[in-house]
């Protein structure tokens, strides 16, 4: 077995001990889309224009649940390191004939796994009970930017799991990332008619990026600069963040 | 020329503090462990043997100084040097949300070990580590005892020529660590080279063909145990056996002050340092007013040269 399959099959072992957890990752964003999403289309009585095409508002969200199933996979992923230093096995891991890489992109690799599942689901849900008007053709793009975003998120979370020797503290950390990244984004309204001090950071935050991307491959929308510029951006994200983790693990000691 | 298993060179790690300052965990050690050999770090609690595992094994980076594991530099080439080694850390690590039987398979997909040869293994791993009734069970649910057996068990589920040990025994009950030990054994002369850190000096004692006692980050003494017994000249243990002993007699004992004094009933334990001569003769004028029935003399038990040392440098 490759390293990469090996840590693949340890981190699927310890996510099947807990299919609670697993069914909640998948369950949130579909709670989300069908309460948020059904209240809020109810409460504005009317359509979302995004890139001279108008749509209802779970169709408008669909794509940001869909960033939302990316960051909570993520999150809950890169939690597991406080597990593996509760039970001593962090620094054991350290010591494998693995390198960092491969341990990080092997961990995240069965949760990418889920969060594409979380994400046919949103999809599924979007399509048959909202008539959400999704571009069949570019679903495997979908599934690359849910791949890419996924792994960036987890790698960025790691670096605090890693570094961060408290989980009260790490769970600040995630609690305010959750906060600021998915509503200061443009996950759940249009950005182009908020005010400057809030479209500037959320042009910055990659949450933007990946759902401007989503918002493309499942609904056509979008400048094809601009999705350039943000699907390079979201690519370099998870580089950088790999970066910086790798370097955590090697400083972990 | 054979490369050496384990090769160390004026190592030195400093950590700094969260205040600034330099700590030296280890200040210029050097050893070098042929192949199949089982050698020993002895040492206090902070003397830098769990410091120098973690370097080994690549987890925590050196300040200067080199050191390779079959040839394989640890800083320059550190996955090359993983998988020459199986460590057990001091800490128990364990997958506690998993069974015995995923612990040790995992553990052996993780070195490489196919699942064909990982499942293979599996059955006399489990038999020779007592685990086969809790096969099934989550690990998190079983005794601390228990956790340091899987720990343990799973380096023997594959095949890397160096095993690192740090105090891997604690916790153990005595007859599992003597069958730990008679493996590791086992182990080095299959050709293994063992390299272990204990505080169990009779452990180290029996178990390794050469030691190292670090203290404070040094190198305090090295090499086999009748080379270390050298160091330790003019110390005996003396075992005696009174027809009566009164407290007189014990009076007198501690009058030759010696370095350590144990009386049980009529036999009295005592451990000098002096000349042999002297002693024997003050022994002899006790002898007459206290008849001895049984007298025996040996050189320092490992112990006895470890707490001399420790004397010594503080």
């Amino acid at each position: 077995m490759t390293g990469i399959g090996a840590v693949f099959y340890r981190d699927y072992r310890q996510r099947m001990t807990n299919i609670g957890f697993v069914f909640w990752d998948l369950f949130v964003p579909l709670a989300y889309l069908m309460l948020f999403g059904i209240g809020f289309e109810r409460m504005m009585g009317g359509s979302v224009a995004v890139g001279g095409q108008a749509f209802g508002y779970t169709a408008f969200l669909l794509p940001g649940v869909l960033g939302m199933v990316t960051f909570s996979v993520a999150m809950n992923t890169s939690w597991g390191f406080f597990m593996d230093k509760d039970s001593g096995i962090f620094y054991e891991l350290l010591t494998y004939p693995i390198t960092r890489t491969q341990l990080l992109i092997g961990k995240i690799s069965f949760n990418v796994l889920l969060a594409v599942i979380g994400s046919v689901l949103a999809v599924v849900l979007g399509v048959v009970a909202m008539d959400a008007p999704i571009h069949v053709r570019l679903l495997p793009l979908t599934a690359a930017i849910v791949i890419a975003a996924t792994a960036g998120w987890f790698f960025l979370f790691s670096v605090f799991a890693i570094k961060l020797a408290r989980m009260d503290a790490f769970n600040t950390v995630t609690s305010a990332a959750y906060i600021l990244l998915m509503f200061l984004s443009s996950m759940f309204y249009p950005l182009k008619d908020l005010p400057i001090w809030f479209r500037v950071p959320a042009y910055l935050n990659p949450m933007t990026w990946q759902v401007d991307l989503l918002r493309f491959s499942l609904l056509g929308v979008g400048s094809t600069t601009t999705l350039l510029l943000e699907g390079a951006a979201t690519v370099l994200f998870a580089v950088v963040c790999l970066a910086l983790a790798v370097r955590a693990l090697n400083r972990a000691a | 020329m054979t490369t050496a298993a384990i090769d160390v060179e004026d190592l030195r790690k400093v950590y700094r503090t969260k205040n600034g300052e330099s700590l030296r965990a280890l200040d210029g050690v050097s050893f070098q462990v042929p192949q199949g050999r089982i050698y020993g770090l002895l040492g206090p609690n902070g003397a830098g043997k769990s410091t120098l595992v973690k370097i080994l094994s690549t987890i925590t980076p050196l300040t200067s100084g080199r050191a390779a594991v079959l040839g394989f530099d640890v800083a320059r080439q550190p996955l090359a040097t993983r998988q020459q080694l199986a460590v057990v850390l001091q800490q128990t690590a364990t997958e506690s949300l998993l069974t015995v039987r995923d612990n040790l398979l995992i553990y052996a997909y993780l070195h490489g070990v196919t699942s064909q040869i990982a499942h293979q293994r599996l059955p006399a791993v489990v038999e020779e580590f007592e685990l086969g009734e809790q096969l099934r069970d989550t690990v998190q649910e079983l005794s601390l005892g228990t956790k340091r057996r899987i720990q343990v068990a799973k380096i023997f589920m594959m095949d890397a020529p160096v095993i690192i040990l740090d105090e891997a025994t604690t916790g153990m009950d005595p007859l599992m660590k003597r069958r730990v030990m008679d493996r590791l054994r086992a182990e080095a002369r299959n050709g293994r080279t063992i390299l272990l850190t204990t505080q169990v000096l009779s452990e180290a004692e029996e178990l390794c063909e050469s030691i190292m006692i670090l203290d404070r980050g040094r190198s305090m003494a090295s090499g086999s145990l009748p080379e270390l017994r050298k160091l330790s000249t003019n110390m005996f243990r003396v075992n005696l056996l009174f027809a009566d002993t009164n407290g007189d007699l014990v009076s007198r004992l501690e009058a030759l002050n010696p370095v350590q004094l144990q009386v049980n009933e009529n036999s009295v334990e005592m451990v000098f340092h002096g000349e042999e001569a002297s002693l024997l003769g003050k022994l002899a004028d006790i002898s007459r007013d206290m008849p001895i029935l049984q007298f025996e003399v040996r050189g320092p038990t490992l112990e006895e040269i470890f707490i001399k040392l420790m004397k010594e440098a503080r």
